[in-house]
């Protein structure tokens, strides 16, 4: 176990935003955050990422992370702030920042950066502004500097919500390319069908709380996972195996 | 683009700083030479180097004791303008955004015309202190008045907006009252360097050169600012104490220029967005660049309020309003085209 989160409550004044968590994160593994909008899986990230001050405890290898910059930790946020003129290479290189110091340009960067550029699918395209690149380009530029930085850790916020289904796979295969390098995943998603695909275990968040929380296939098919949901979804099971959940519609009475 | 094998170019080439730091020098030495008294330019040279053959008498003190200090300051004044310009654009995600913005150029307005129109008029000689003082009070107030301090940039953005435009209003008023002061403070408004004098340059280089040593220091961190606070913290820099400490540096170096040379408008604009423009890079790294470019603008632009009209003077706000408001357009027209 990676990290270890006791008793975490975050307030904001006087809403309770996580309510008394408890849960272990797998090391080396895709943890996928689902749930409900306000279910607070944005913050979890936030105080996951350190930046964010809570009460209880998180442990990422035995350390609390509040404030702890020795953490190698890459954020994929779900808005990010694209910068007016940058280029794709300059926005990749600042991943490299962490790892070897802000405006390093050596040349085991340069070649770390076109290798990520050739993996996420961008290479050609470095001279690119970000501004105008497409949601799905602008999704794997993120990647990419998530890749560049090299982390312990990467936390994405809602990694595939903005896209169409073809992009929301490439993506997807992209991510996977960073757990392939050993790197801890921790995203949120609100489509539990492609979380139960990719994902290798599924923590399934309401208002503040955790209701379940396991490997995909156990909470795909726990009795539970309906309740949590108020009885409002359907699992089917595929011919290959594979679980799709959607929505039930509502039945009048 | 790839200058080795597998790797990507680098993002900055300092062949671009050396390449502004030569026109800086040529500027320079020439910005001394031209004048109502025309003076050969390897004599210029020779006299500024202190090397044998150089310019004796009157010459030498027009070069040294009227020139010089003026071009150091206009050097100075520009270099202050464009780098704290550049670092404001970056903090407030706003390719517009200006050194005045927070209120610096509205209070040092202020506190100018306080010290032109109070009936004593000792005050005159302490107007740049005047100045100085209402510029950062302003800037200080804005941080104040936006609460959290500064947990978010468009708060302090606005709250800018609301302290300039109140102390405005009082200098307008104070301005009213006093009718005689109207012409000296316009004048102030417009900026000029004929004040220029070794002591001015003296005083205003400790301030501009602390400012632009704090900001070129954490040039290269300040990149990280273009991104969401989450994304800048994860890549190990705090941005709350960063954004802090550039705005704090860069309200210094614009009110120790407003000061000594009062508003020069356009140059915290036009000199970032052509560097950034030409070299294709918005990157920080290009802070010194953008320093010594503003410098050359600037030395250029009083250059040519000097002898334009010779012997009569422009007021420098009027030649780089001159070039810089059609650029503002163009990077207008830019903007649209690429939001659309």
């Amino acid at each position: 176990m990676t990290i270890v989160v006791t008793d975490l409550t975050v307030r904001y004044s006087e809403k309770v935003v996580l309510d008394d968590i408890s849960l272990e994160i797998a090391s080396e593994k895709w943890t996928c955050l689902v749930g409900p909008n306000g279910a607070g899986k944005t913050t979890f990230l936030k105080v996951l990422l350190g930046m964010a001050p809570y009460a209880g405890s998180i442990q990422d290898h035995g350390v609390e992370v509040f404030n702890n910059h020795k953490r190698n930790v890459a954020f994929v946020p779900q808005n990010p702030q694209i910068p007016q003129g940058m280029s794709v290479a300059e926005y990749v290189m600042l991943g490299r920042s962490k790892r070897e110091g802000w405006g390093n340009e050596s040349l085991t960067s340069r070649a770390y950066v076109h290798r990520v550029l050739q993996e996420t699918h961008l290479f050609g395209m470095q001279e690119n502004l970000v501004s105008h690149l497409s949601g799905g380009e602008m999704q794997r530029a993120l990647i990419a500097r998530a890749l560049a930085q090299e982390p312990e850790l990467i936390l994405l916020d809602e990694p595939t919500s903005a896209l169409d289904l073809h992009h929301q796979i490439s993506v997807l295969n992209n991510i996977e390319l960073l757990k392939e390098k050993g790197v801890t995943i921790i995203s949120t998603m609100h489509d539990i069908t492609l979380a139960a695909m990719f994902a290798e275990r599924i923590v399934i968040m309401k208002e503040g709380k955790v209701l379940l929380s396991g490997s995909a296939s156990d909470v795909i098919h726990s009795p539970e996972l309906k309740a949590a949901f108020d009885n409002r979804i359907d699992v089917y099971t595929l011919d290959t195996g594979r679980p799709v959940i959607v929505a039930s519609k509502d039945s009048k009475n | 683009m790839s200058t080795e094998q597998g790797a990507i170019a680098k993002i900055w080439n300092w062949r671009i700083t050396a390449f502004c730091a030569l026109i800086l020098l040529a500027v320079t030495i020439a910005a001394v030479s031209f004048g109502p008294i025309s003076i050969n330019f390897f004599k210029v040279f020779k006299t500024l180097f202190d090397l044998p053959g150089g310019s004796t008498g009157q010459d030498r003190t027009v070069i040294l004791q009227l020139r010089l200090p003026r071009v150091i300051l206009g050097a100075l004044v520009g270099s202050a303008l464009a780098t704290s310009g550049a670092v404001y654009q970056t903090v407030f995600h706003n390719p517009l955004a200006d050194p005045y913005l927070l209120g610096a150029a509205s209070g040092a307005g202020l506190g100018a015309t306080i010290a032109l129109t109070s009936t004593n008029h000792n005050l005159y000689g302490a107007l740049p202190i005047f100045a100085f003082l209402g510029g950062v009070l302003a800037v200080f107030t804005s941080f104040i008045v936006s609460g959290k301090f500064f947990a978010d940039p468009n708060s302090l953005l606005l709250s800018g907006i609301a302290v300039g435009s109140f102390a405005t209003a009082i200098q307008t008023y104070l301005q009213q009252r006093h009718s005689a002061a109207l012409r000296p403070v316009y004048s102030w408004i417009l900026g000029d360097l004929t004040s220029a004098s070794w002591s001015v340059v003296a005083w205003s280089s400790i301030y501009i050169a602390i400012a632009l040593v704090i900001l070129f220091s954490v040039a290269k961190q300040l990149d990280g600012l273009m991104l969401s606070d989450e994304e800048a913290y994860s890549l190990g820099i705090n941005p709350k104490r960063l954004r802090i400490i550039a705005v704090a540096a860069a309200t210094l170096a614009t009110a120790t220029a407003v000061s000594a040379s009062g508003l020069i408008g356009f140059v915290g604009i036009v000199v970032p967005h052509l560097v950034r423009g030409l070299t294709h890079r918005v990157t920080n790294r290009s802070l010194i660049t953008i320093a010594m470019a503003g410098a050359a603008f600037l030395v250029v632009a009083d250059l040519g309020a000097r002898t334009l009209l010779s012997p009569a003077e422009l007021p420098i706000g009027v030649i780089t309003a001159f070039v810089g408001a059609p650029f503002f357009l163009v990077v207008l027209r830019n903007r649209r085209r690429v939001s659309q």
